[in-house]
């Protein structure tokens, strides 16, 4: 018998006790939240410590970058692509026309109008970084971390997100560039 | 307001042409209306709720719907109303082995024995579809009405999950049945009716000086009646702790397995309705009803909804609160809570009640 109501005791103790428990957490859940509304808010990125310098992995392969005021339009990545991700379209430029040189000292010759990279194709076997002679190719991070971060979500809402779009001119441009102005325009225009 | 009050009301209104017989259909299908967009709207607003509840003491944040792609509002409040246009659009399959009749009716039966239990509940002083002598009586009754629906559906869908949920949602709604009752009982001895406004009437004032006279509060035995009422209407809802009739990880969702789409919805629906259904019998008959706790404060045909339906709401918070803090029984504890302690903890207070009455009155 005192089994009996020692038993019911302990259950209403017990039952207490875990209701208890909850309410606490029901009205804490600012304190205890351990949900993060993902694309609003994002953990702090940990400072890793692995031994050795990024720079001294051989490569990582993250993502394909390009310094698009390096290039020349030379298209020996789009050669090297196994998958046929890189699109590229080039202008010649009229002789006397100046665009620049990159930072190897080389002359730009051709306008680069659209550089596409379709990483959602790409296969990441890092081909069309090796024939390119400016070095604006690139995988992100690793060695090349000093250029370029790596993109660590690197996710995006629609699958044409993936094409990235490097080239950055614009249709003025090319208009200007490409068909240089007669000096009779130019005043009407003024 | 009652049914037969709307029908003079309809008589004595331009609509006189329909006569008494046209009237009381037209009495009914409003009230039948008002009633199924009470159940509606406290089914959508209740699962927003106990996703919230039940998240936030877990430590998560439940439904949030901000963001690109997902529109479920602020907060994700809309969310229970994305759900439930997504079971209404929702493909309807009747298996082939079905016992294709029965499975088409039994989640209306399970409906209807939650549904025409509201129209005894007392919502205001005024305010009650129907207000007839045995309304606490006539709930209970067509209460367990719903259990017939239950067995139908767990039959009809030829499946062993699904007759398994069904005999066992059988036998543990008609053991926990008998302690309700019998505490509800050592209240309607107290009252001397069972009428639900008479139980509500019986409880107004106050008592030991500060608090409301709520039968709750009226006698230690009646105080302990409402806890065993309140397992056993947990119970007999099927929620959990005492959901083995649909145990998830046993019988993979018990009697309503087969169905999906708006069938699934009839028994969603009616499931809330009867959390709301005990709820309001608790309030009725243990929390003073639509009576307000400041004494004559906040009284009146009006704030008696308000108390009413607060009250209502409060249990139904508990009832969550319940749901997500403890795990689910054995079947075999499930039958001994019910025989082995409410039940005789039920017939003592039953007794006790009745000496305190002898010695008191």
């Amino acid at each position: 018998m005192i089994h009996y109501f020692k038993n019911i005791f302990e259950t209403v103790t017990t039952l207490l006790q875990g209701l208890g428990i909850t309410f606490v957490h029901l009205l804490r859940i600012r304190k205890n939240n351990v949900t993060l509304q993902y694309p609003e808010e994002r953990w702090p990125q940990p400072q890793r410590n692995i031994g050795f310098e990024h720079n001294s992995y051989n490569v990582i392969r993250s993502r394909l970058e390009v310094d698009i005021e390096d290039c020349t339009g030379c298209m020996q990545c789009v050669r090297a692509c196994p998958v046929d991700c890189i699109k590229i379209d080039t202008v010649k430029v009229p002789k006397d026309t100046d665009i620049g040189t990159t930072s190897n000292d080389t002359k730009k010759r051709l306008l680069v109008t659209r550089f596409d990279i379709d990483m959602s194709e790409c296969c990441f076997c890092n081909l069309c970084t090796y024939p390119c002679p400016e070095d604006c190719i690139y995988m992100t991070g690793g060695p090349n971390s000093k250029k370029h971060p790596i993109d660590y979500e690197y996710s995006t809402y629609d699958r044409s997100d993936l094409i990235f779009r490097f080239a950055n001119v614009t249709e003025e441009q090319i208009e200007r560039i490409t068909k240089p102005a007669q000096p009779g325009e130019q005043t009407n225009n003024g | 307001m009652t049914i037969s009050w709307l029908i003079d009301w309809v008589n004595n209104s331009w609509l006189g042409f329909l006569g008494v017989p046209g009237a009381f259909i037209l009495a009914i299908i409003v009230s039948g209306l008002a009633i199924f967009g009470l159940v509606a709207v406290h089914a959508i607003v209740a699962v927003y709720v106990e996703r919230k509840v039940s998240a936030f003491m877990q430590d998560r944040i439940g439904p949030m719907g901000q963001g690109p792609g997902l529109h479920a509002g602020k907060w994700g409040v809309l969310q229970t109303v994305a759900d439930a246009l997504k079971l209404l659009v929702k493909e309807d399959i009747i298996p082939a082995a079905a016992d294709r009749k029965l499975f088409i009716m039994a989640p209306f039966i399970l409906f209807l024995g939650a549904f025409i239990g509201f129209i005894a509940l007392p919502f205001s002083e005024t305010l009650s579809l129907a207000n007839f002598n045995v309304g606490l009586f006539y709930i209970l009754a067509v209460s367990s009405f719903g259990i017939v629906g239950l067995i139908l559906a767990g039959w009809a869908s030829n499946n062993k999950w699904s007759l398994y949920g069904a005999m066992r949602s059988a036998a543990q709604i008609i053991s926990y049945e008998i302690p309700a009752a019998i505490s509800l009982i050592a209240v309607v001895m107290l009252v001397g009716s069972l009428n639900m406004q008479d139980i509500t009437r019986a409880q107004t004032g106050i008592v030991l000086g500060f608090l409301p006279n709520w039968f709750i509060f009226q006698n230690p035995f009646t105080f302990l009646a409402f806890f065993i009422y309140f397992i056993a209407g947990v119970a007999e809802t099927n929620r959990t702790p005492f959901d083995i009739p649909e145990a998830e990880s046993e019988l993979v969702a018990g009697f309503h397995t087969e169905y999906s789409g708006m069938r699934w919805a009839f028994f969603f629906l009616s499931e809330y309705a009867n959390m709301f259904i005990v709820c309001a019998i608790a309030t009725v008959v243990f929390l003073g009803g639509w009576q307000s706790p400041f004494g004559e404060f906040l009284a009146g045909p009006y704030w008696g909804l308000l108390w009413f339906m607060g009250k209502i709401i409060f249990l139904v918070l508990v009832m969550m609160w319940f749901r997500w803090t403890f795990p689910r029984l054995r079947v075999d504890q499930l039958m001994s809570v019910s025989w082995k302690f409410l039940l005789p903890i039920s017939f003592f207070n039953l007794f006790g009640v009745g000496i305190w009455e002898l010695l008191s009155g």
